[in-house]
């Protein structure tokens, strides 16, 4: 077999072997179960305490108890994570004073670390949570640039969205179906 | 013609959204192994694949995690618009200072491991960027023994493409473009003849790069799009044949504003050989 026909075979073998190549735009979102807590729209968010970076203590049902709503957005302090927060802090957050934005650092593995970065990347005004033990990360999904609103339904929260910033048009319409 | 070639990518900060350099303590790197080969298909045309594969290893203070896959694969060819060798030696008249011209297009497949994919579960595994993109490319090349100059300028178009998932897991349908992709190089470069007319060759290159903003669902993205600034010093060696080439280059940018935006800063390290098959 001729080196050509090699290389054709092993293209042909790469190519079947990436999704990426073949684009859906179906909707493949599978119903949720609404009574349980989970990580996906629609479910009872996982509750979590966290330390800030001013050595504070942040529950998640006492923050949601003041608010309409809470917005995590998990950052690593990247180019993407910079352009999706200075964004968000100038284009949303002003919009919305009922709301409690909160940044999630998924990869200081100290307070003091993670206050190093929010300072450095010019953050100060936001307030930074230290997921050391990648416990809010695991229980919802998180990764860089996932964006989570969790609605109060009194007395606990729900899940409305759980998905990466993107443009934040998402977003701002979740954060507009709020009652 | 097989080449291969080995970079080597350090973290070393980022410009932000507004172009302003900013320090990071994080150790994170990239390696990939680029494996090529090219075809002479008539007189004048040759065509090319390169096939990259990706090591992601990545440490924060809190988080270490090391992850490795296939690249965005891409598909070449270019057209020489010449019959004759261009260098000279010396300049005697003005057709001596016409270059050398390449007329070029580029395929970009997204087979590497992008969020969009259903492959990967967080930012770490990621290994390409998950859209097609078509590339035309122009590139002038005017060697005046030992001098060479050249000059290079691509312009990319992203496909866009339909989206349902993310990390792997499925959202409301979208469509996603990436911006529009300019790139342009020049280089001098020096030729020194060793002993049986080997050479070694010395080239400084200026890079300047940028992708516009993308959209989604056709609304411009106004969290996206880059720039970056670069220098590139080579040294290359080549057997008098050409029929084996070892370059070795470093490429850096720096650390300073403006200098990019939206953008990692690193240092990459690249070494590569060519093999010119009679």
């Amino acid at each position: 077999m001729s080196f050509h026909r090699y290389l054709f075979l092993l293209l042909l073998f790469t190519l079947t072997a990436c999704d990426d190549l073949y684009p859906s735009g179906e909707d493949k979102r599978a119903p949720v179960d609404t009574t349980v807590v989970g990580s996906k729209a629609g479910q009872i968010a996982p509750e979590f305490s966290l330390f800030g970076t001013e050595g504070n203590t942040v529950t998640m049902s006492v923050e949601l108890a003041g608010a309409d709503a809470i917005v995590l957005y998990f950052t690593m302090w990247c180019p993407i994570c910079d352009s999706h927060m200075s964004h968000m802090r100038t284009q949303v957050i002003p919009n919305y004073p009922n709301v409690r934005f909160l940044i999630i650092d998924f990869v200081s593995g100290s307070i003091a670390d993670s206050r190093t970065a929010q300072e450095k990347n010019g953050y100060t005004d936001l307030t930074v949570l230290v997921d050391d033990a990648s416990e809010v990360e695991t229980l919802y999904e998180g990764t860089m640039g996932t964006t989570v609103v969790i609605q109060n339904t009194g007395g606990q929260g729900t899940i409305l969205m759980n998905e990466d910033y993107k443009d934040s048009v998402k977003l701002t319409q979740t954060l507009d179906s709020l009652p | 013609m097989f080449a291969t070639s080995f970079e080597y990518e350090d973290y070393d900060g980022k410009w932000n959204s507004d172009g302003k350099y900013i320090e990071d303590d994080f150790d994170l790197k990239q390696y990939r192994l680029n494996l090529g080969y090219g075809y002479r298909l008539a007189p004048n045309w040759q065509a090319s694949i390169v096939l990259p594969y990706v090591w992601n290893d990545n440490k924060y203070s809190g988080l270490e995690t090391s992850n490795n896959g296939l690249g965005d694969m891409s598909l070449n060819f270019w057209y020489e618009t010449f019959d004759n060798i261009m260098c000279v030696y010396e300049v005697r008249d003005v057709k001596d200072l016409i270059p050398a011209v390449y007329l070029g297009g580029s395929l970009t497949l997204p087979t590497g491991k992008s969020i969009y994919g259903g492959e990967v579960d967080n930012v770490f595994d990621i290994t390409g960027r998950g859209f097609y993109r078509l590339d035309a490319n122009l590139l002038m090349d005017k060697t005046i023994w030992p001098w060479t100059m050249i000059f290079e300028f691509s312009y990319g178009v992203y496909l866009e493409r339909a989206v349902n998932q993310e990390y792997g897991n499925y959202v409301e349908p979208y469509d996603k473009q990436l911006g529009n992709r300019r790139k342009g190089l020049v280089s001098l470069g020096y030729t020194s003849f060793l002993k049986d007319l080997d050479t070694m060759t010395y080239t400084l290159a200026y890079t300047d790069l940028k992708e516009d903003q993308g959209t989604i669902n056709g609304a411009t993205d106004p969290t996206s799009g880059f720039e970056k600034r670069s220098f590139t010093f080579t040294a290359a060696y080549a057997t008098m044949a050409k029929d084996w080439i070892v370059k070795g280059s470093i490429n850096h940018s720096p650390r300073s504003d403006d200098w990019g935006r939206n953008f990692p800063v690193t240092n990459i390290f690249t070494v590569e050989l060519i093999h010119v098959i009679p």
